[in-house]
């Protein structure tokens, strides 16, 4: 067993037992991974910040059913995303129409040069747009691979699905993604 | 496309992102000098990939985060102020209901099953009076957009 595994799954216990500096120290481990998740899937700060804590509120008030044999994160990202899900339902049930990404939440990585930087902005707001258009599930794995860096053995663990699995989920959600940019431009 | 193209395609995906076998990625590339359909694919993702590459998620200020934990541990407090506040409701306009209705219920010539029916009926509905009461209270709260006239 990691250390990172034996270290979450004791913190559980100790969470049971109502141990409040445990609940304090998975949050501390865990909020910006939350956050940003979050923020993937539903594009806005706000919500990601109420969606990330929810979930760790979920954590503790159903922490008694959590098998100890499972790793922690995968359990708690399958909340996150199920909050996220019932988010985006709401909003665009609210809006009618597919909820789009804020501006304000990505930022250009400094390229020096005011003409590329000019351009990378008008692509990043494509994207974005492309982003926002997507399903649930294509923009995940997205987020996941584009925007979390995280390799296919990881997405494969945290989704619970075989490594071939995510290679064929991102060709098809970066086709998606690809076509909704150049019908964008 | 037939299924081998198929494959081909897909493994586009574990090429650019480097998680193909030395063995995968040498039949790719064979494969990619004579398909241009998969050539013009990878070059789409590969600027896919750039693009997103110069993007990154805006982090929040540090002071946000360090009252991340009081957000929880008050939320965790208001859950259990509003079960509490649900369970105190629900108990006072029962007994208001009851005082209202005490002289149907001690009226030994009603019959049984008809108080039951009216006692569920009262007890269902001021239930659902906590219940909705609650959730528009949180809908109104979580409402970033209240102040603006529809």
């Amino acid at each position: 067993m990691s250390a990172t595994r034996a270290d979450d799954n004791n913190l559980i216990a100790e969470i049971v037992d109502g141990d409040k500096t445990a609940m304090r120290a998975l949050v501390e481990k865990y909020k910006r991974k939350a956050y940003f998740l979050a923020l993937g899937m539903v594009g806005n700060s706000d919500e990601a910040m109420d969606i990330s804590q929810e979930a760790f509120i979920r954590v503790f008030k159903s922490a008694k059913k959590f098998d100890q044999k499972q790793k922690f994160f995968p359990w708690f990202y399958s909340i996150i995303a199920n909050l996220c899900k019932d988010d985006l339902q709401r909003r665009e049930k609210r809006d009618s129409k597919a909820v789009d990404l804020e501006e304000s939440d990505f930022l250009l990585v400094d390229e020096g040069n005011p003409e590329t930087k000019l351009i990378r902005k008008e692509e990043a707001a494509m994207i974005r747009k492309a982003l926002s258009e997507l399903s649930f599930e294509d923009r995940e794995i997205i987020v996941l691979k584009h925007f979390r860096d995280m390799s296919y053995d990881e997405i494969a663990k945290l989704l619970n699905i075989p490594k071939g699995t995510v290679m064929s989920r991102l060709y098809y959600a970066r086709k998606k993604l690809a076509k909704l940019c150049h019908e964008l431009r | 496309m037939n299924s081998g193209e198929d494959k081909y395609k897909i493994m586009l995906s574990g090429y650019i992102d480097g998680e193909l076998s030395s063995d995968e990625k040498a039949e790719l590339e064979m494969h990619l000098k004579t398909c241009s359909d998969c050539r013009k694919e990878l070059e789409v993702f590969q600027e896919l990939k750039e693009v997103t590459g110069a993007m990154k998620y805006a982090d929040i200020p540090e002071h946000v985060w360090d009252n991340y934990w009081r957000g929880i541990y008050r939320r965790l407090e208001l859950g259990i102020g509003w079960i509490l506040f649900s369970i105190g409701a629900i108990i006072i306009l029962a007994c208001m209901c009851y005082g209202i209705f005490q002289n149907f219920f001690l009226n030994p010539d009603e019959p049984l099953i008809l108080k039951i029916g009216v006692g569920t009926i009262i007890l269902g509905a001021i239930f659902l009076l906590v219940s909705v009461t609650r959730e528009r209270i949180f809908a109104y709260r979580r409402d970033r957009y209240k102040e603006i006239k529809r």
